[in-house]
């Protein structure tokens, strides 16, 4: 699932994300190194796996 | 819709569908195996069989995450599940998998205290609200889901939540296609590689399959003209006689995988000698278990468990689907005795499992005409 950064807990390593219909959903960010609002990030079972990257 | 959109454009979906045509190679039959069951759930949700030349058959591989599971591990969760001061958690799909005596969700209905969580830290959130009760997260999945687990078992004892354990059945995906590629009563022509497993293992594990089985891979993405390209990128491999393992996914895969989700893998996890696929038999070292450092948390080791092998209903045919040595609808009971209202097979499941995905999108489809 593809989820959006909207704020970051640095500390914890954590992010509450949005989906592209607005549900929200905290996130695991521990696996990819800090992430900042606006990120896209692919998110599996709570943890996010990657960051997108747009394609060229 | 970011990273979608651009994804899912027909025009484009036509072009690659002309160029697939034009690789085949006239008298030949292609058999290539989608082995993540995301991918099966898009190939017929978008129709994208339909878009393939005849010759060009697509069979459904054994990477849906809960149609793997075996009766008798279901039947351990439903003995864990109904100790006395146990909440039970798993994902939603896992509710509704046949045991020998009914699923999680029928023991739920008799009284059982378990709950659908979305992730394993859902299970931990829940553990520290009840201090009074036992959480147990029943984990499934392939290496895709296996890095959210070891990161919550990492939190739990960091966070020092003793009520919190996990009974373990995450899968990995490499010894079950080392397992198809050795079977004798399937020949298949290429694989589409699975796109989230690849993003936690990177590339490097598919090697074996071309270098030892001579077969190309093609790492995908799940929306329509991902699948399509990789097929398309499949049949170019063959007709230039190349064969490799090829990144179609590289918006999202690094070649190299994520290794901070292999190292809290590794730390968490170790290997089973052995366990058992539904439909597939024992698998060795095919699975994992928490590591010794982790004991504490192990469910399988706080409580006692059945731990003995079921065999499948006689009129499922799900490890015949698994192996793609039938297509969905070939299976006796397919949309009649099991749907996925009322499934017998795991298959039928998940919207991942072929079953389900057939039935719920292609099932008026089959006696088309071929144009």
């Amino acid at each position: 699932m593809t989820l959006t950064v909207l704020r970051v807990d640095e500390e914890r390593e954590l992010a509450l994300c949005t989906t592209e219909e607005g549900e929200k959903e905290t996130v695991e960010t521990a696996l990819i190194g800090p992430v900042q609002p606006g990120d896209a990030l692919l998110v599996h079972a709570g943890t996010a796996l990657q960051r997108l990257e747009a394609p060229a | 819709m970011r990273f979608v959109d651009e994804f899912r454009d027909a025009e484009l979906g036509k072009v690659l569908a002309g160029e697939i045509l034009s690789l085949v190679e006239p008298g030949r039959h292609y058999k290539v195996m989608e082995v993540c069951g995301g991918h099966t759930h898009s190939i017929y949700k978008y129709g994208i069989d339909d878009l393939l030349p005849a010759d060009v058959e697509l069979v459904h591989g054994p990477g849906c995450p809960v149609c793997v599971i075996p009766m008798g591990r279901v039947d351990d969760g439903i003995a864990i599940a109904k100790t006395e001061g146990v909440t039970f958690t798993c994902f939603g799909d896992m509710m509704r998998v046949p045991g020998s005596e009914g699923s999680l969700l029928d023991a739920k209905a008799q009284g059982a205290d378990i709950r659908m969580v979305y992730s394993p830290l859902d299970a931990l959130r829940m553990a520290k609200r009840n201090p009074d009760r036992d959480v147990v997260f029943f984990a499934i999945g392939f290496e895709t889901t296996a890095p959210s687990t070891a990161l919550t078992l990492k939190r739990a004892r960091a966070e020092g939540v003793p009520n919190f354990f996990c009974m373990c059945n995450h899968v990995t995906i490499v010894p079950p296609l080392r397992a198809l590629l050795d079977s004798p009563d399937l020949r298949l022509d290429g694989f589409i590689g699975p796109g989230h497993v690849s993003t936690v293992v990177g590339a490097r594990p598919f090697e074996f399959i071309p270098a030892d089985y001579g077969r190309p891979v093609v790492i995908s993405g799940f929306e329509p003209l991902d699948v399509l390209q990789s097929i398309q990128m499949i049949l170019r491999q063959l007709a230039e006689g190349r064969c490799e393992v090829e990144n179609q996914y590289k918006r999202v895969v690094p070649y190299e995988g994520n290794l901070r989700a292999l190292e809290v893998m590794a730390e968490v996890f170790e290997l089973r000698p052995h366990f058992e696929w539904r439909g597939l038999g024992f698998i060795s070292q095919s699975a994992l278990k928490l590591s010794d450092a982790y004991a504490e948390l192990d469910a399988e080791r706080r409580y006692e468990v059945p731990g003995v092998r079921v065999a499948d209903p006689k009129a499922c045919q799900c490890g015949e689907v698994l192996k793609g040595v039938i297509k969905p609808w070939e299976c006796k009971v397919f949309g009649t005795a099991c749907t996925p209202e009322r499934p017998i097979g795991t298959c039928m499941v998940s919207p991942e499992g072929a079953c389900a995905a057939y039935y719920n999108y292609g099932r008026y489809a089959r006696e088309r005409e071929v144009v």
